[in-house]
């Protein structure tokens, strides 16, 4: 199996299966406790039919949106990610590149192994920083004004990882950042040795936004569940949510909010936009699916900020449903992650070109010339 | 397994498995993307019951119907399909000389192996043309005109193909028209001398109905979805439809209507029936299956224009359930074409024969002597 032969979501994500390490495989593909709302993420698209109209003179689609304040080429855009360059030695540089190409908007996580400096350097389109409310209250004002200097265009705060979700199978894999050998790992990353040599031969591996706030520095090998749980600050409420908004004086969305009750507090301390999300399935599992909690949402708040629906979206026809139901923009992790493990840049470059020519083609099945003539009137729910 | 052992659907499709080269095989089976509506359009017909009457001396049951304009043994045809040479070497001219046999519709697609003369000189029985707008309008209409000459009864413009579908098996396995030996298939066509053989010594693969027009030729391999998209115009508007409902003056229907609102339209430009399909799920995937769309589309335009559900139909109950919701009648293309591949003429005809054995044994059980007596009375919708 190669590059060319990757023509979806599941082809990417074998390939990407082939080439890492199980324990870091295990990282992206697994998600909390049984993997329900990780299925339902998913599955939620399928309980509710398009629609198309026919004869509407289809010749030339235009996919563009706006969020935030800025116009993007396509509909949806690149989660944050953490720790990308565990996945592919280029990580963050070659996603970067990838949405550039695309002129579609780049999530860079607090957890990123590139720094927000030279993201900023590489690329000129689009970018959002994704922000975790630490204890540490340098660390916070450090990740604000670095991103704030490097001229990010959005601020995200996560509000759903307040404490590590319950990842079975990295305590089955033993996975933390940096890897560490255990035994049981020991042969998975003995049978992919590229990934080790490039891991090793390709630049040190670094959380440049926190690391000179770790006490023990990213020498000691941590989960990501125990980072959640003895660094983020659980006292986090609205309060400091709307004190960070105005700090950052920007466009400023919570990323991980799911109830009407909240999506209307978030209107009422000055955020932009909300992702409607639940972590990709990785936190609270039996939660519900952004797709499934969509409508409500954007009948309370759609029109007083930037509805973005993040988690599960694997095709094309997935997103003209989120859109049609009234989101602003779609964004995923997983999206392209396979894509980048399996091949890097290149890679997150073909997933992207895939979506994108997806979309085209869905648009024009669907009689639509432009993202907004999407509206409910193309949807069915099943009974 | 031989035809004598076909008794359904699965027989039919398990003996053409068998029968054909892989990559045609699965060009025949295969939807698009994750083949979600594929799936759906057979699932729906589960979602209803069927209620009978007793004691209704029913006696022999009249299957006939009128559709179209003309009066055909039973509500189910055969819907248009592309490409029918390669699925058995006599094609077009097996499938129309059966339904001639059974006395209901052929219908001829576009992209047939046979010429709309070849075909009107081979079946005197009813027969449909199905028609795609070409960029090059002087191709549409020398084959409107020649259908009139050559004494087609109907015509139906497909709607739902302004873009090719993304078939994804036809990526792994490389289809093309006509097939071309790549090192992955060639192991398929030498382990099916017969099929190989067959396509070899019988007439030459050829698009009967436009080799004439495109410049390429078809002897250059091509794939399908290649055509489509160079030849068809996306820029296909009502007008377009009206101009073909005028210059046809026959009876018309549009092949590919899932929406009311295109429904109606289609009253509006003339047309004298809607075929409700979405292609076999070959076009839009997540789009809406036929079966569930019915009730809808009948509540709207019901007793003004003919609707025929085209899609997921495997049984002669699910002919029925779509009659008692309103339909005027029922078509299949994989069911037929499955048959053709295992056994040309006679395979189409056992298919018929199988599905003419379905409804008469069904319309007794549900207590019926006339098509015109099935009604929403006759089914139910589960909760």
């Amino acid at each position: 199996m190669s590059l060319k032969n990757c023509h979806n979501f599941s082809d990417f994500r074998k390939l990407a299966k082939r080439k890492l390490p199980s324990p870091i495989f295990h990282y992206i593909d697994g998600a909390a406790d049984d993997e329900v709302t990780y299925a339902r993420n998913t599955s939620a698209f399928d309980d509710v039919d398009l629609v198309p109209n026919v004869l509407r003179g289809v010749e030339n689609v235009d996919l563009s949106t706006t969020i935030f304040g800025k116009k993007l080429d396509l509909p949806f855009y690149l989660a944050p990610t953490a720790l990308q360059r565990l996945f592919h030695y280029d990580g963050e540089r070659a996603v970067g590149k990838a949405a550039q190409k695309f002129n579609t908007m780049f999530g860079v996580s607090a957890l990123a192994t590139v720094s927000v400096e030279e993201i900023s350097s590489m690329i000129d389109t689009p970018k959002m920083f994704q922000f975790y409310f630490h204890k540490d209250r340098g660390l916070n004002t450090s990740c604000l004004e670095r991103a704030k200097a490097a001229k990010f265009d959005v601020m995200a705060l996560t509000v759903d990882t307040i404490t590590g979700g319950n990842r079975e199978r990295d305590l089955r894999t033993g996975f933390t950042s940096p890897p560490k050998l255990t035994l049981a790992s020991l042969f998975s990353f003995a049978t992919k040795p590229m990934w080790g040599i490039n891991y090793l031969t390709k630049g040190k591996f670094e959380l440049p936004h926190i690391q000179d706030h770790l006490e023990a520095g990213t020498s000691t090998n941590t989960s990501i569940g125990n980072y959640f749980s003895t660094m983020l600050d659980q006292s986090m409420n609205w309060k400091d949510a709307e004190k960070l908004c105005a700090q950052w004086g920007g466009h400023f969305a919570l990323k991980g909010v799911m109830s009407v009750e909240d999506a209307k507090r978030a209107v009422d301390i000055g955020c932009t936009g909300i992702m409607v999300s639940n972590h990709g399935g990785r936190q609270l599992d039996g939660s519900r699916s952004p797709f499934d909690q969509l409508a409500e949402i954007v009948d309370a708040v759609g029109d007083k900020l930037d509805v973005i629906c993040e988690g599960g979206i694997h095709r094309g026809t997935h997103m003209l449903k989120a859109l049609s139901l009234g989101a602003k923009a779609c964004s995923g992790g997983r999206l392209y992650l396979y894509a980048l493990a399996a091949a890097g840049q290149a890679g997150v470059e073909r997933a992207l070109g895939q979506y994108k020519a997806e979309l085209e083609r869905d648009m024009k099945l669907m009689g639509c010339t432009k993202i907004s003539e999407l509206s409910r009137k193309n949807l069915r729910f099943r009974g | 397994m031989s035809l004598k052992n076909c008794y359904n659907f699965e027989d039919f499709r398990k003996l053409a498995k068998k029968n054909l080269p892989a990559p045609i095989f699965h060009y025949i089976d295969g939807g698009s993307d994750d083949e979600v509506t594929l799936k759906r359009n057979t699932e729906s017909f589960s979602k209803y019951d069927l209620v009978p009457n007793i004691l209704a001396s029913v006696g022999e049951p009249d299957l006939s119907t009128t559709v179209l304009g003309t009066k055909i043994d039973m509500p189910l045809f055969l819907s248009p399909t592309a490409m029918q040479r390669l699925y058995h070497h006599d094609g077009d001219k097996a499938s129309a000389r059966a339904a001639e046999k059974y006395g209901t519709f052929y219908s001829m697609s576009t992209m047939a192996t046979s010429s709309i003369e070849q075909i009107a000189n081979v079946s005197g029985g009813p027969k449909m043309f199905q028609l795609y707008i070409h960029k090059d309008q002087a191709l549409t209409d020398n084959l409107i005109d020649r259908c009139k000459s050559s004494g087609f009864k109907s015509l139906c413009l497909t709607v739902d193909t302004v873009v090719a579908g993304n078939r994804e098996r036809d990526h792994r396995w490389g289809f093309t028209t006509p097939p071309k030996l790549t090192l992955k298939s060639l192991m398929s066509f030498i382990t099916h001398p017969k099929w190989t053989f067959n396509y070899l010594t019988h007439e030459k693969f050829e698009l009967a109905n436009v080799s004439h027009f495109t410049k390429k030729g078809s002897s250059i391999a091509k794939g399908v979805m290649e055509y489509i998209n160079e030849q068809y115009d996306p820029a296909m508007s009502w007008k377009d439809a009206e101009y073909c409902v005028k210059r046809w003056k026959g009876p018309f229907a549009l092949k590919g209507v899932m929406s009311v609102e295109d429904a109606k339209r289609a009253i509006d430009i003339g047309a004298s029936a809607i075929m409700l399909s979405n292609h076999g799920g070959r076009q839009l995937d997540g789009s809406r299956s036929p079966f569930d769309q019915l009730k809808t589309i009948v509540d709207a335009v019901g007793g003004k224009i003919e609707i025929i559900v085209d899609g997921g139909i495997r049984r002669g109950t699910h002919v029925l359930k779509a009659l008692s919701l309103g339909a005027t009648a029922c078509s299949f293309g994989k069911g037929f074409l499955f048959a053709l591949s295992a056994g040309g003429q006679k395979g189409v005809e056992t298919i018929l024969q199988r599905m003419k054995e379905e409804l008469r044994r069904d319309m007794i059980l549900l207590g019926k002597k006339k098509i015109e007596d099935l009604g929403e009375e006759n089914i139910a919708i589960r909760n």
